[in-house]
This record gives structure tokens, C-alpha cells and sequence, in this order.
């Protein structure tokens, strides 16, 4: 899948099949909310982010509206996948909203705002994949924060 | 130089968004909602949840000129007719908005525009209401009757109504929403109709796009597919069907005369005939919105601090 934000002039592709692993792991944990972190690279010019795999979490707290992503092995796995062959770093996050459309709350939005500017994030743009997510149907809101503000990409 | 219409109708777009309203955006949802507490509170168990209808629960509005519709689904027993039903939900909003808005009674309507705040901004919101079909129906089929205050296309004010299922049209362009961006054609018929004067009704122009996907290969650039579109109302608007996804028995073609189906093809004759002599012509019939211009986003990039793991901290979506 192919998008792109013609409002900065940025792109994002992800993989059918690592959006059949979301929403299987999604699926796994419904009606409660889940996510986990997106794993990728960025194109040499930078304007294109690959998305290629997710780790999920192993401590969480989650509900039917909220989900609290936690940090326990990210550190080592993430240094892992950094020094390997190609190197792949943390892009985002994403997570499920049950029965629900994928548009951000203002919880997603402070959540997306706070990772931008951690001082252990080296990325100034991460993204944010919600997904609405039924039993039988899943649909996708891909957002990214840009200078202060967060924009949704499109198919195109 | 030779204008780039597949990089203009971006910008257009672009500049187009509703998000660039954000604060006008905002007060028309503060004013939605609060209307839709005012009919729960006046009409209790005799409404249903009122629910957007229009162009933002189908994501096709444009920034240049939009207002709310707000759907109020009522209880059959509720009213005895559906003129009580339309007359009543008239009199409660005058009532209520007279001092600080203009309220009237449109083709299936209410439209209340309320007067211009300290900004200049002016909140419009259009509740349409209806009526179930029988008693307690609503909840299975999701149909409604709509009453007709004033002629509308084929149908006469007064005598007639329009029975319609109003979720099934917003799903309609949501499920038709992927294919090669549909939206996006729709968002800029839509701009060309502003700009140019011309009458069509939005729900007409989202159909028969659909009916040209359906019914086309639709594929290539922006422009190349706006055009196949564009060449297909051309050759088809006289005579095309476009049956009401929400009842089959409306025909939205017969919202608009034979003579302005006519006027319509012409307008698309002349507008592919003009573009194709000239691109420069795009920019008068898709301009942009002066209000917002497009950035230089060459520059824009994927930045990183310094090469090196990012480790985020635990973190809350809700």
C-alpha cells in the first residue's frame, strides 16, 4: 500500500501482508484495544518512510478505549535491529480502535506529540497507524507528526 | 510555460482541504452538537440519535463553502404527518435560534446560518428530518421519510415525500471510497462548481462518479482520471440512471430538468476542449483557493537528531 500526504510532500508504503499481522494481532485482543510499534527505514532522500514489521509489546494495559503501550526489551531489540543487515529503527506505533473509525483522540494525539519529542527518539516524524477494527472489517488511519502538527495520509 | 494539471489538481486539493478551517471546522461541530442536544432534550423518546449526513460523514467537502447536515431520525407515532413532523422541528429551532441565526425552511430541510461571529466566521448547519417507516422500524432498516417543503426536481412541495435509508448513502461513497481515490474526484467537481456557479447537486455529482468508475476503466494521472470522468457525465448525463443507493426507487437523475442535464454536458464538452487547447485553462475552472496557498514542500523530509536507535517511551493511545 502506497500513500502519501500532498500537503508536505511526504510518503509511507507498507506491505499487505505486515497489515494482515496487525490486524490479526488486533483481531487477537479485540474488543480491547492493542498496538505495538512499527519497525522500517527511511528512503535515501527521506521523503519516503518504509514500514516493514512491527514488534509488539510485551507489557501493556489495555481496555475497550484505551491502550498503554510499555517499553520492558524494546531497548534491546530495538539496538538489535539497528546494528543488523539492512539497519531498521523504530518509525511509530499503531493500534487498534474497536468498533470504531480510525481517527485520532486527543490521547493519540498528546501520545503521538510526547514520542516526537523525547529525548530518546531520534526521529522528528513518527507515525501513527489507528485501525478500525470490526471482526469483519478493518479500516486505516495513517498519521504522522510534522513540525507541530499531525497530517493524514491518503492512498494515492 | 505549459501548466502541469496532474501537480495543479494536487494543489488543488491541497489547498482545498477542510483541515486548513480548522477552526471554523470546530465550530461546526460545537454548534452540531449542541443542536443535537437540543432536539434529544425537546423531542426525548420520540427521536432517534441525530447523526451527520452530509459531505463530512462522507468526506467529500471542500474548504470553500461547507455546512453541516444533520440528520433527525423521529419515531413514526412521533407525528401524525410528515408536515407536523417537518412544520414542528421548524418552529423549535426558530424558537430557540432566531435571535442569534437565520432560520428557514429548505427543499427537505431546516437550514439555520447563524450570524457572522467576531471573526467573520459563519457556523451553517442544515438538520434534515425524518420519520420511520412504522413504529420502532428505524432500528432494523435504518429507512426514513423525508418530508418535501418545496419542489425538488420532479417532486412536488407538499404532495410528496422522499423515503430514503441516509446511512446506506454515506456508506455508499465510504465503500466506493478506495477505488482509484473516487473522493478526490468528487472534492474537485465539487470545487469546480463552486467557482463556476453551476447547480448540480453534490449527491448527484458523488453518484455519477461512481456510475463513470462502474462503468470505466478508470486509471492514469489525476487529470487523466478527472477527465475519463468528466467525458462520461459529458456523454451520459441525459440519459444516465442513478438510483438512490438509500432506495432504489428514488431517481437522483430527476433532481435535475432535462434542459440543465443538457447545460451540464455542455459545460463538460467545453471544459475538456478549453483544458486540452490550453492547460492554463485548468486553473480557471479548478483554481485555487486564495486563502490557502500550496507550500514549496521540496524541502520537507523525514528528519533524525542523529543516527542512532530511537527508544520510545511507554505510551498511551486512547
Amino acid at each position: 500500500m502506497k500513500l502519501r500526504n500532498e500537503e508536505i510532500g511526504l510518503f509511507l508504503e507498507i506491505s499487505d501482508d505486515l497489515l494482515r499481522t496487525i490486524r490479526e494481532s488486533g483481531l487477537l485482543h479485540y474488543p480491547k484495544e492493542f498496538g505495538g510499534i512499527l519497525i522500517g527505514n527511511y528512503s535515501t532522500d527521506k521523503k519516503i518512510v518504509n514500514v516493514i514489521d512491527t514488534l509488539l509489546p510485551t507489557s501493556y494495559k489495555s481496555s475497550k478505549f484505551s491502550f498503554e503501550r510499555g517499553s520492558e526489551g524494546l531497548k534491546e531489540q530495538l539496538e538489535t535491529l539497528f546494528n543488523g543487515a539492512p539497519s531498521l529503527i523504530y518509525v511509530g506505533e499503531w493500534h487498534t480502535h474497536p468498533d470504531a473509525q480510525p481517527l485520532p483522540s486527543g490521547t493519540d494525539i498528546m501520545g503521538l506529540t510526547g514520542i516526537a519529542k523525547h529525548r530518546d527518539v531520534n526521529i522528528t516524524s513518527p507515525i501513527l497507524l489507528i485501525v478500525g477494527l470490526t471482526p469483519a472489517s478493518m479500516e486505516l488511519g495513517f498519521y504522522v507528526y510534522f513540525k507541530d502538527k499531525i497530517y493524514r495520509y491518503e492512498t494515492y | 510555460m505549459a501548466t502541469d494539471k496532474n501537480k495543479h489538481l494536487n494543489d488543488v486539493l491541497t489547498s482545498h482541504k477542510v483541515s486548513k478551517e480548522q477552526d471554523l471546522l470546530d465550530k461546526h461541530k460545537r454548534k452540531r452538537d449542541e443542536i443535537c442536544d437540543a432536539l434529544v432534550e425537546k423531542y426525548g423518546a420520540d427521536i432517534y440519535s441525530p447523526f451527520n449526513s452530509g459531505s463530512f460523514a462522507k468526506n467529500t467537502a471542500v474548504n470553500k463553502k461547507f455546512d453541516f447536515d444533520l440528520m433527525a431520525p423521529f419515531k413514526r407515532n412521533a407525528f401524525s404527518t410528515l408536515e407536523n413532523m417537518f412544520n414542528d422541528v421548524y418552529d423549535f429551532l426558530l424558537e430557540k435560534y432566531s435571535s442569534s441565526a437565520h432560520v428557514r425552511k429548505q427543499k427537505v430541510s431546516i437550514g439555520i446560518e447563524f450570524f457572522a461571529d467576531d471573526k467573520g466566521d459563519i457556523v451553517k448547519i442544515d438538520v434534515v428530518p425524518g420519520r420511520e417507516l412504522n413504529q420502532d422500524q428505524y432500528k432494523e432498516d435504518d429507512k426514513l421519510n423525508l418530508y418535501v417543503y418545496s419542489q425538488f426536481g420532479k417532486l412536488q412541495s407538499g404532495s410528496d415525500y422522499i423515503r430514503s435509508n441516509i446511512k446506506a448513502q454515506v456508506q455508499n461513497i465510504k465503500d466506493n471510497a478506495d477505488r482509484a481515490n473516487l473522493r478526490q474526484k468528487v472534492r474537485l467537481l465539487k470545487v469546480w462548481k463552486l467557482y463556476n456557479n453551476k447547480t448540480p447537486k453534490s449527491f448527484f455529482l458523488e453518484l455519477i462518479t461512481i456510475k463513470a468508475f462502474d462503468k470505466l476503466e478508470i486509471s492514469g494521472g489525476l487529470w487523466d482520471r478527472l477527465k475519463s470522468v468528466i467525458e462520461y457525465i459529458r456523454d451520459n448525463v441525459t440519459t444516465v440512471s442513478l438510483p438512490d443507493p438509500g432506495n432504489s426507487n428514488n431517481e437522483v437523475a430527476d433532481s435535475m430538468s432535462d434542459y440543465e442535464k443538457s447545460a451540464l454536458s455542455d459545460d463538460m464538452r467545453n471544459m475538456i476542449n478549453r483544458i486540452e487547447e490550453n492547460s492554463d485553462y485548468i486553473k480557471i475552472y479548478f483554481p485555487l483557493n486564495d486563502k490557502f496557498p500550496v507550500e514549496d514542500t521540496s524541502n520537507n523530509k523525514y528528519d533524525e537528531r542523529k543516527v542512532a536507535p530511537s527508544i520510545p517511551p511507554p505510551t498511551r493511545f486512547g
